[in-house]
């Protein structure tokens, strides 16, 4: 069975992996029997290794030859025969990547919660869509719904009433339907850390696209007015950490700041005949609206199983 | 359109929470049986070897020094502009204690309070919560220093690469603990009217005099304390040279103020029963100096 490479695309996420991929390829050529998850390393592989002049070894960089030579001043003696026995090389391991992304689908339901809207509360179901492209880059879609049906008047926070009667004003709010968004994500980290004895890997990523938002005012100036859903362009950016409880199931959390030039109630209320003349219900301008989110959901890989793989 | 009730919403919700658990749960428990990657068990020469050569302590025995300039954010009608400096040893490379303080620099005041100082208007009812739109924002809150103890805990660590040419350490630092903050608040008063036809005036609690015609002096009266209260967040670190580092931090302070020195509880009196919980957070960009420069790593 082979080990922690990529095939066909391999070099691409070596790149991404820097130093790390470098020394996982030193361990493949050190021992190519050592593919497995759980890594075994017999005595008799180290040995057959260990004869081996380290200098001989043309598979590694500049870092890999530097570990991997030792020290230069503790050579021994220059007769082949005897290395077999005086040679002892300190060996560096690098487990393989937990998990691969690479050519897996990734799906993620969720939920969202609003953080900076003082006036309405915002229930968010999402569910998004990723196809890892590289091990580290994806693209998808991921979209929100919070339309679930209630007046959005009884969702005021205590706020809004307080300005009504402290200082006689009132807001105009917009209600949301759901969002759409196409969406790049990037992995530019990845570690892992123990909870007693059990070890978890992570990664951090960057997401943003662009999409759409549907919205809708609420009359609150002239409650004879009403509105439709309007869709608006939006756009998006946004950081997340994922924990991944098996090789196919994670635990991810993200703050999500969406963002989209958005209408809201004309607060002037014309009069006369005016009043009934739609044209005039709404602010002449757009104002920019950004909704920060915290979403937090599982994610699901498939295929389930994966190999790693030698190149050729 | 599906209506749903919020009792219906809160149910849906628990259940998809226990069926979360039940799927994590599984998950765990697999991963427990099948001794995937998560348990590492190594044989031969490498068993019982360390997990990491050569790995850089940017932390431990050391201190970092870090000044910051951070700024309120989820004010209602205040922000604050902070410039302070943080100080913290670290005992191993995975925690570390320290203080923090910092003074407001600046406020921004928000949209909102320039709406009220255009557009409020003051009836006999609203009197005492806005005696003048024009000198709105001078009843405001303001918390004008803050200060703190904290633990720090350093779970996660790896490496950053940008651009597939410049790598640098990246560590998320989660933080526990304690802030005093400095609040200036609208003094203590209460409305009166000696019948319907007379003017309303405001007096200090609990006496007759002086009196303030229309309220116009008590909404300029101002009053400080210092709160105690929890503080938390995380940070995400980045290092690129052994002695500097830059911070990019999220804090929240949880803590009850009266932030627009109004009779919240329509009680005809300003007072600490007006104060209502506000949940306070900031963003701070530090630069992080550690002593001493030269960085250490194990084996």
């Amino acid at each position: 069975m082979g080990a922690g490479v990529l095939r066909g695309e391999g070099q691409r996420p070596m790149r991404d992996f820097g130093g790390i991929a470098l020394l996982i390829a030193a361990l493949l050529m050190a021992f190519p029997m050592a593919a497995q998850a759980q890594m075994e390393f017999s005595l008799d592989e180290v040995e057959e290794e260990n004869a081996k002049p380290a200098k001989e070894s043309k598979s590694q960089g500049d870092l890999i030859e530097e570990l991997a030579a030792g020290d230069e001043t503790d050579s021994g003696p220059t007769e082949p025969a005897p290395q077999r026995e005086e040679t002892a090389e300190e060996i560096y391991a690098v487990q393989q990547i937990y998990a691969l992304r690479l050519k897996r689908l990734e799906l993620a339901p969720s939920a969202a919660f609003t953080l900076n809207d003082p006036y309405l509360k915002h229930y968010g179901l999402g569910f998004a869509v990723n196809y890892w492209f590289t091990n580290v880059l994806a693209v998808g879609a991921n979209f929100i719904w919070y339309d679930w049906g209630s007046n959005p008047l009884e969702r005021n926070t205590s706020f809004v009433p307080r300005i009504q009667d402290q200082f006689r004003l009132s807001v105009p709010i917009n209600d949301w339907q759901f969002g759409l968004w196409v969406n790049f994500t990037y992995v530019p980290f990845y570690g892992k850390f123990k909870v007693r004895k059990k070890i978890f890997q992570w990664d951090a990523y960057l997401i943003g696209g662009v999409g759409l938002m549907r919205t809708q005012p609420i009359p609150v100036f002239d409650t004879n007015r009403s509105f439709d859903w309007q869709t608006n362009v939006a756009f998006n950016v946004g950081a997340g950490l994922r924990i991944f409880l098996t090789r196919y199931l994670t635990f991810f959390t993200e703050f999500r700041a969406y963002m989209w030039p958005d209408q809201f109630e004309n607060t002037q209320v014309a009069p006369g005949a005016g009043r009934s003349d739609s044209s005039t219900w709404l602010q002449s301008g757009s104002s920019f609206v950004a909704n920060t989110s915290i979403q937090i959901g599982f994610t699901l890989f498939l295929p389930i199983k994966f190999e790693y793989r030698l190149p050729k | 359109m599906m209506k749903l009730a919020h009792q219906t919403l809160l149910r849906i919700g628990i259940w998809a929470a226990l069926a979360l658990c039940l799927v994590l749960g599984d998950g765990l428990r697999e991963g427990a049986g099948t001794a995937s990657a998560q348990d590492v068990h190594v044989s031969g020469p490498l068993a019982g070897a360390d997990a990491v050569k050569k790995l850089r302590l940017w932390r431990k025995n050391r201190l970092h020094v870090e000044p910051f300039f951070a700024f309120t954010i989820g004010d209602e009608y205040a922000r604050s502009l902070i410039v302070g400096g943080e100080l913290r040893f670290h005992f191993v490379d995975w925690f570390g204690i320290g203080g923090w303080g910092g003074y407001s620099v600046g406020k921004l005041d928000t949209n909102l309070t320039k709406e009220i100082q255009a557009k409020g208007v003051t009836r006999d009812a609203n009197r005492l919560d806005l005696p003048s739109r024009e000198s709105y924002p001078d009843q405001i809150a303001r918390l004008n220093w803050w200060s703190g103890v904290e633990a720090h805990f350093m779970p996660f660590r790896g490496k950053l690469a940008m651009f597939q040419k410049v790598f640098f350490d990246a560590d998320l630092d989660f933080f526990v603990g304690a802030a005093f903050v400095g609040v200036e608040e609208r003094a203590d008063t209460e409305i009166r009217r000696d019948s319907l036809t007379t003017p309303q005036y405001c007096v200090p609690l609990g006496a007759s005099t002086p009196q303030d015609p229309g309220c116009l002096d008590s909404q300029q009266a101002r009053s400080s304390r210092t709160v105690i209260a929890p503080s938390f967040g995380v940070s995400f670190n980045a290092f690129f040279r052994d002695f500097l580092g830059i911070a990019l931090r999220w804090r929240g302070i949880p803590f009850k103020y009266n932030t627009s020195g109004t009779d919240n509880n329509d009680d005809g009196q300003i007072d600490s029963a007006d104060r209502l919980r506000q949940f306070n957070s900031m963003f701070t960009v530090g630069l992080i100096f550690v002593l001493p420069p030269k960085m250490k790593t194990t084996d």
